[in-house]
């Protein structure tokens, strides 16, 4: 208490007891006595000379003139005007408590002498008025001081402790048998403030201090009152007490016989018995490694016991999980504040959240309330920041991040170490926050570390644990001061706090259960003098109670709170998270800007012109669109991934956070993928206008887009999985490169498949498993086929160059090959070779003719080979031979004359098309902008060193993959070769720009899937535990053969 | 750069010795074939005698190897530009030029000019795909090509045979038009070069010489075009060289025959022609044929 306030109090009791009847000497005394506890002896003195002069201008001594007769007089203007001036001043200094407080010692000082005149009382009301205590508190207060009969005192505010029978309908009433006297207390709602006074006279102590019947006193959180015989009477029975029909849900908590034994056989939690209730705040503490996360983790659900369980209302929070979580609350440590929105922000959504039914109104209503009881409204619209990048001091940091929790109201509500960092101003403002919402009926499970005396008084009780997770204490956090000093041999043992200042230290408990044995010259070993197993001994004989058999009558549980459908969920979500993103400038603007430069840097650098005479640039001759294409889709995956692989990861407390909402994965996972989609549609639309414009790539730039579009989607879906999955940002940048030099590799753009090593597959008919599974290749596939097949010169040729192709193929290098094998068996047999053909080689010759028998061009003219049965070593000879010969020379003739005529066609085509000039200036325009004859040549693979190669028993095409539909028309064979202008999709064939989007969508899909199931964590999870257990394997083999070795030299 | 190195030899040499070894024995019946009845009349001629005939065209290496020994300096203004391939679309354009630019080549490299050969070899290649003849220009002959180089006889070889399995090739596919094209452009871009380089007297009189001599060569050419001449494009093309004939009419060529002797050369016995002939032409016809072929050739590479 500051002079200025112990002065302005001095003055006010001064007023009041100068009016009417003037000072009596008990009340004197009183103001004496109060002066003591505040301050020391000389002091007292000062202040008290102080008091006398300001009663003196009109001190009348009553006993001298008591003779005369004494007029009514009303309050004079200038004390009233005094008072007024004082309580403001006061006002503007103390907290509401506070003012409670001075109030009662108003009334106290009064009540010295019982002297309850009309203008004293008016004072006081006028104090109460300017302290704004609402009236019916005041009178309850002034009823508190001035009655001494139970019976008068019918408020539900009040509480009386005596024996007997319960002394009126309204007020609360707790029997003790061999109490002399009553104890009543007085609950201020407001404030949340008990005073306690009691009219008997035996030696009653509050707190180790004897309680005086004159004086009432203020009954803080922690309090005790010890009688002579009986009970010790706590402060959180009494606090249930008022608590017991508030409107709360009434909800028991129980853990029996919890147990928890680590997968690596540590024991964390070792028998841990609790009971709690409604409106309890219970402290877990103990030393470092003690186990009291892990105590929390297991009582608020997140982790499971091996032992024992949790019973909340009769349900088992492990296994009705379900029904239970709604009501459970969890504080992390660690922030969970979204750094880009503000404080009222951050708040808005969790409401949003949480409630279903609430109006926009009605949320901003209850958000600013919440704000408002946490002390933050002032700095509603400040950005939260990191904690690095400060705008909001801890304490406030740490109180929004209760209002999180609070705004849902849970029954129950974990909170682990809430003020761990922050000065202890803050960490006390903290606890008040929490110790309020006890008194709406919370129970509150605190992990707290070296509390300060102020907060430890506050808890109504006190789990300690001990190393390997004993449970070595359970009860009032006073008495476990004097019950640790009792075995402990301490002396003044029972006194739990410091007499004078009322402090406790919960350090001393610390310093008795984990002092060690000193040796001989005086230095402390590592040994302790006692173990945790003889602490959780002595618990368990002198104080571990049997649980209570009589079970409180508990509500049913609230169903899970009213939270937002699917739909809704993810609207919030969805604007949570894009308002944090525009909040975020940076990231914007790199995101946004990031395809633009990469699209013009790329662009703007291969925009060539080939002909060094000319200044005119034409797409047709730029070598470039081949690695364009590869570029885009490396580009795609790239950017895809950078932007999602921190999301999730991000948000990964947040998310433990929200487990307890009980909302839904999907909506969360759908709402993040919204969002990276939209980015992702933005980047990719201004990659390809400003990468195809430049290139003078013309008219697809839709096609281009889709591509660039569902890739950088599918590599947001990748991305949030590993997100999810990681847990380190390092880790997880670390991961990027070995995704994406896989898909570079395996494009098929800078390696051909042709020419990489045959044992992944390389140079084979189809494309190789391994590149199948990367969504480049796809996307790569797409671009490369679309850009050359469907642009507006190609388009009007392909149909028949494809066809002239087939002809071409057959005729000049598909029959010919296999004349050549019964040319050689002619040979062979001329020479008389015993075996004139390999079956090898018959073997190809029965497959190829099988197979030109089912094409289609062949089959519906009839040029068939009737006797392919004849086909084998056994049947075949020379009239087969000659018939084969024969057949052979029937397909070639067609072959060629059909390929005459198809070629013929399309130069007549041409040649129309550039018969005038201007036609021909039309012409050569469309040619120049719209081919481009490099990626032609890798179209046709012109390049290959055979056109066609035998693998196995099979001739197969090498040349012109674009115009070589899908040989293998199996309809569960999706696979082809590369670059193939279809694909087979159940015997139908599809185009292949739209089929491999649907690939990269399909792998989206299953992206997604592995995501919403955390399929990646998962695998590592338990890849982790394979490795761990090959690990002892190992040891165990090595150590065998160790032992093996060492025997075999003996 | 080896390949491509090689390969450029390769080409040139290609249309080297095409035609080289093969003048002897076809220009008898060549020659004999040819009258002005034979023009008028509704000819057909078999495909053996389209592909004995394409064989005695002239190769184009002849003519450069020559303007290379007299010392007539390179120009590389005469070429037909490497951009102009843009304006070939149809096989028609694409086959005589197919001609121009192998021809164009082979005049670069005996020039040991190679800067910008690799992008005449690139046009040949296009064009020849575009044609579909590439597989006469594959990578498997050219590999062969390029290890077989230090020994001239057997690339000589590979590349003769090459130039005569296409024109036989084509012919088999009833594309025999293809392969008189290209022959065509061969030819008139040899004339070309031939004509348009700057001589002085000593040395323009071979030259003239070897001109004169060409008579022969474009009566050849007529008769093969006029198989085709159905094709107005085809009839486009006789009209042209039967205006260049009625120039060639005024170079007279005298036949003068001598014994073939026998001679021993490196343990081998050869038979050496000592037949020789005289040509007779005129500066004025020089520079009419000058004209004439100008005209046709910037024509056909336009």
């Amino acid at each position: 208490m500051s002079e200025e306030i112990l002065k302005a109090l001095m003055q006010l009791f001064a007023i009041i007891a100068k009016q009417d009847v003037g000072l009596s000497d008990k009340e004197r005394e009183f103001v004496e006595n109060f002066l003591k506890q505040q301050l020391n002896e000389s002091a007292v003195k000062e202040y008290l000379a102080l008091f006398d002069s300001f009663i003196q201008p009109n001190k009348q001594k009553r006993q001298g003139d008591s003779d005369k007769p004494q007029k009514p007089k009303l309050t004079s203007v200038r004390d009233s005007v005094k008072t007024l001036g004082i309580a403001k001043k006061i006002n503007k200094t103390l907290t509401q408590k506070q003012k409670v407080v001075v109030l009662v010692r108003l009334f106290e000082l009064v009540n010295t002498d019982r002297n309850f005149t009309s203008q004293r009382m008016a004072i006081i009301d006028t104090v109460a008025d300017v302290f704004n205590i609402r009236p019916e508190e005041t009178e309850g207060i002034s009823d508190f001081v001035t009655k001494d009969n139970p019976h008068e005192l019918d408020s539900p505010d009040i509480l009386i402790i005596k024996s007997g029978e319960k002394p009126n309908e309204q007020s609360h009433f707790i029997e003790s048998d061999q109490l002399e006297g009553n104890i009543i207390i007085l609950r201020v709602n407001s404030v949340d403030l008990y005073f306690i006074r009691y009219t008997g006279v035996s030696e009653l102590m509050l707190n180790g201090l004897p309680i005086s019947n004159q004086r009432i006193y203020l009954f803080a959180n922690g309090s005790v009152i010890k009688q002579p015989k009986g009970k010790p009477i706590f402060y959180t029975d009494i606090a249930a007490k008022f608590l017991s029909d508030s409107s709360a849900i009434n909800v028991s908590f129980e853990a029996n016989n919890l147990g928890l034994t680590f997968p690596n056989g540590y024991i964390g939690l070792r028998d841990i018995n609790l009971y709690e209730y409604s409106g309890k705040m219970v402290a877990i503490m103990g030393g470092s490694g003690a186990g009291k996360t892990t105590l929390l983790n297991v009582l608020s659900g997140i982790d499971n016991p091996t032992n024992g369980k949790v019973v909340i209302n009769g349900l088992n929070l492990h296994q009705d999980k379900e029904k239970v979580k709604g009501i459970i609350g969890y504080i992390p440590q660690d922030d969970l504040l979204i750094e880009e929105l503000t404080v009222y922000e951050n708040l808005y959504y969790s409401t949003k959240l949480v409630y279903r039914d609430l109006t926009e109104e009605e949320i901003t209503e209850k958000v600013n309330k919440v704000l408002t009881s946490l002390g933050l409204f002032h700095i509603k619209d400040l950005k939260v920041g990191s904690p690095l990048n400060k705008k909001i001091s801890g304490g406030q940091r740490k109180r929004l991040n209760i209002g999180l929790e609070l705004i849902r109201e849970p029954a129950v509500l974990f909170v682990d170490e809430p003020t761990s960092g922050l000065s202890s101003r803050d960490s006390e403002n903290v606890m008040e926050l929490l110790r309020e919402l006890t008194v709406r009926g919370k129970l509150i499970f605190v992990v707290i570390h070296q509390p300060s005396s102020e907060i430890y008084k506050m808890f109504d009780n006190v789990i300690i644990l001990d190393e390997g997770g004993h449970q070595i204490y359970y009860g009032n956090p006073v008495e476990a001061v004097i019950y640790f000093k009792e075995i402990d041999n301490q002396i003044n043992s029972d006194v739990g706090e410091c007499p004078r200042c009322g402090n406790v230290n919960p350090e001393t408990i610390f310093s008795i259960i984990e002092s060690r044995i000193v040796d001989e010259y005086g230095r402390t070993t590592a040994t302790r003098k006692v173990l945790p197993q003889e602490w959780s001994g002595h618990y368990v004989s002198k104080l571990k109670k049997e649980k209570e058999t009589e079970t409180q009558n508990y509500d049913m549980l609230p169903e899970a709170f009213k939270k937002p459908n699917w739909l809704k969920q993810m609207k919030i979500f969805f604007a949570r998270d894009l308002f944090s993103k525009l909040a975020n400038t940076q990231y914007m603007v790199l995101n946004l800007l990031e395809a633009p430069i990469l699209a013009f840097l790329l662009a703007y650098v291969i925009r060539y012109i080939d002909d060094p005479t000319s200044d005119v640039y034409i797409f047709r001759d730029n070598e470039n669109i081949m690695p364009y294409l590869f570029m885009c889709t490396i580009v795609a995956m790239f950017v895809g991934l950078i932007v999602s692989a921190e999301e999730i990861y991000k948000d990964r407390k947040i998310l433990k956070r929200e487990t307890f909402l009980n909302l839904s994965r999907s909506s969360y996972l759908s709402s993040k993928i919204s969002i990276l989609f939209i980015i992702s549609a933005i980047q990719s639309a201004l990659f390809v206008i400003i990468g195809n414009s430049i290139l003078g790539i013309k008219g697809m730039y839709v096609e281009y887009w889709l591509i660039f579009f569902s890739l950088s989607t599918l590599a947001n879906v990748i991305g949030l999985n590993i997100s999810a999955a990681f847990n380190s940002a390092v880790t997880i940048y670390i991961l990027i490169p070995f995704l994406i030099i896989p898909q570079m590799v395996l494009t098929g753009a800078m390696f051909s498949f042709d020419k990489i090593n045959r044992n992944i597959g390389g140079g084979r008919e189809k494309v190789p498993v391994i590149a199948e599974v990367m969504p480049s290749r796809w996307a790569f596939e797409a671009l490369v086929v679309n850009q050359f097949k469907n642009n507006d010169y190609e388009k009007q040729f392909y149909h028949l160059r494809k066809l002239e192709s087939e002809l071409n193929y057959k005729n000049v290098y598909y029959i010919p090959e296999l004349r050549g094998f019964a040319e050689n068996y002619r040979a062979a047999k001329m020479a008389n070779n015993p075996e004139p053909i390999s079956k090898d080689d018959m073997q190809l010759l029965y497959n190829e003719v099988t197979k030109e028998n089912k094409s289609p061009m062949a089959s519906t003219h009839n040029i068939i080979f009737e006797n392919t049965h004849l086909l084998n070593l056994d049947d075949f000879n020379m009239k087969v031979h000659n018939q084969l010969m024969n057949y052979f020379s029937k397909l070639q003739e067609f072959y060629r004359d059909n390929f005459n005529h198809i070629n013929n066609r399309i130069d007549q085509k041409v040649t129309e098309m550039v018969s005038t000039p201007e036609k021909r200036e039309a012409y050569q325009q469309l040619y120049n902008d719209y081919y481009n004859s490099y990626l032609a040549r890798f179209a046709k693979n012109s390049m290959a060193p055979l056109p066609l190669v035998r693998l196995g028993n099979n001739l197969v095409q090498k040349i012109d993959p674009v115009y070589l539909s899908p040989q293998d028309r199996n309809p569960l064979s999706f696979r082809t070769h590369f670059l193939a202008p279809e694909k087979n999709f159940f015997g139908n064939l599809v185009p292949t720009f739209y089929f491999n989007v649907i690939i990269i969508w399909i792998f989206t899909i299953i992206a997604y899937i592995a995501l919403y199931y955390n399929a990646l964590s998962k695998l590592l999870n338990s890849l982790g535990l394979m490795g761990s257990k090959a690990g002892k394997i190992w040891l165990s083999i090595q150590s065998r053969f160790n032992k093996t070795k060492s025997v075999k030299k003996q | 750069m080896k390949i491509p190195r090689l390969t450029t030899v390769f080409v040139s040499l290609f249309f080297f010795f095409a035609i080289l070894s093969c003048q002897q024995g076809e220009r008898q019946q060549a020659t004999d074939l040819l009258s002005d009845s034979l023009i008028e009349a509704d000819v057909r001629l078999d495909d053996k005698m389209i592909r004995e005939m394409i064989s005695s065209i002239p190769n184009p290496v002849e003519m450069s190897a020559l303007l290379q020994k007299s010392g007539i300096v390179y120009s590389q203004d005469l070429l037909n530009p490497v951009n102009n391939i843009n304006n070939y679309n149809t096989n028609f354009k694409k086959a005589l030029n197919l001609g121009v630019y192998g021809t164009d080549l082979v005049y670069m490299n005996i020039y040991d000019r190679t800067i910008s050969t690799l992008r005449y070899l690139s046009n040949v290649r296009d064009l020849a795909s575009d044609l579909r003849v590439e597989q006469f220009f594959d990578y498997e002959t050219l590999n062969r090509l390029s290890e077989s180089s230090r020994n001239i006889d057997s690339v000589l070889f590979i590349t003769n045979t090459g130039f005569d399995d296409m024109s036989r090739y084509l012919i088999d596919q009833n594309r025999g038009n293809i392969s008189v094209l290209i022959s065509y452009g061969t030819w008139i871009e040899s004339l070309y070069i031939a004509t348009n380089v700057q001589t002085v007297p000593p040395k323009s009189e071979t030259i003239h010489t070897r001109l004169g001599e060409q008579k022969k060569i474009l009566d050849n050419m007529i008769l093969l075009l006029y198989t085709y001449r159905n094709d107005p494009y085809f009839q486009n093309l006789i009209d042209d060289l039967m205006e260049l004939k009625v120039i060639f009419d005024d170079v007279s060529i005298t036949y003068v025959y001598a014994e073939p002797t026998i001679q021993e050369v490196d343990g081998t016995v050869i038979l050496v022609d000592n037949s020789s002939s005289e040509v007779n032409i005129s500066e004025e016809t020089v520079e009419a044929i000058t004209q004439q072929v100008s005209y046709i050739r910037n024509k056909m590479v336009e």
